[in-house]
């Protein structure tokens, strides 16, 4: 029954449900990717260390 | 000097996600979930469906439209805190705050909007109207789209946080005028169900109840959302300060050594 405006309802969940779900993967890859950038600036801290102790050695 | 210059290289560590928050950022997202089932049980399973005036099934978007509207409002409400907080003590913790509010509020006013048109066409006949409502909500959205703007395209971080923050409490302005424009400008739009002015018994006993809950569950996915973005702004920054020191640091370590070798 057309009238019964079930399509709109749809059409209304879906697109709050997939923004939802965009954004929660936005998050989620960017937390992945500072995850990485953390782990490659103490892996750099860590040569800077072992540089400076060897100089001064 | 400002606070937010002081975050460096000793603030890394607590970029790390400690086992304590995995346990509360988990808790509150089996919360989350299992709330937003219940939900969709409700508005799906347990409220009956309205008459023709109300648009039939698409009433049932009334359910996510006044919770996201509500959570767009609190989000903004959250933005003037930030804004507020970073003006007065010039710390980044205020303004990613802000920032992250402002990016949840844009996407929830926006959501709002989108399920208010689509409500409409069956009930109203019609994509748009320049209702009071519906245009102030616009206006809305654009102060705080105008706001992440700012934030995305200034060259100077600190110049970009004192803009939006001003921005941030001058728009907040509009939430009130978007709450009252039905009564003030006597628009078409349905007046509140929710809130200081909602009129007593405007809904039936389970419409009401399935609302309240909708409200309290997205106010919950909000937390959530909230507490994920602020942390990873917070961290984003706390990285880039660490690596503009180190840089630093090195460069002044090189420099030295150099002078100490002539």
């Amino acid at each position: 029954m057309p009238s019964d405006n079930l399509p709109f309802m749809f059409a209304a969940y879906a697109i709050v449900w997939i923004a939802f779900c965009i954004y929660a993967f936005f998050i989620s890859r960017r937390q992945q990717e500072l995850e990485q950038e953390i782990m490659l600036l103490q892996r750099r801290l860590d040569d800077a260390n072992t540089d400076a102790s060897s100089k001064s050695a | 000097m400002l606070r937010c210059e002081q975050h460096d290289m000793s603030d890394i560590r607590h970029t790390k996600i400690k086992g304590q928050w995995l346990t509360m950022r988990t808790m509150l997202l089996v919360l989350c979930g299992a709330m937003m089932i219940g939900n969709m049980y409700l508005i799906f399973m347990w409220v009956p469906t309205a008459g023709l005036s109300s648009g039939f099934h698409a009433q049932r978007i009334f359910y996510i439209h006044v919770p996201l509207a509500w959570v767009g409002f609190l989000a903004f409400l959250f933005v003037l805190a930030g804004s507020i907080g970073y003006l007065w003590k010039k710390d980044y913790r205020w303004d990613a705050l802000g920032h992250s509010a402002a990016e949840i509020g844009v996407l929830f006013t926006t959501l709002v909007l989108i399920s208010g048109v689509i409500w409409m066409k069956p009930v109203w006949g019609r994509w748009w109207l320049w209702e009071p409502r519906l245009t102030t909500t616009l206006i809305l959205w654009l102060i705080y789209v105008a706001y992440l703007m700012i934030r995305a395209y200034s060259s100077n971080p600190l110049q970009a946080a004192r803009y939006s923050a001003i921005l941030g409490i001058v728009g907040f302005v509009d939430v009130p005028i978007v709450y009252f424009a039905v009564q003030m400008w006597r628009g078409i739009h349905p007046g509140p169900v929710i809130g200081p002015n909602a009129a007593p018994s405007s809904l039936e006993e389970s419409m009401s109840t399935t609302l309240l809950f909708s409200v309290v569950t997205f106010t919950v996915l909000f937390a959530f959302l909230m507490r994920e973005r602020w942390s990873l702004i917070w961290r984003e920054y706390v990285v880039k300060n660490s690596v503009r020191n180190t840089a630093f640091s090195k460069h002044r370590l090189d420099e030295n050594f150099s002078l100490g070798d002539s």
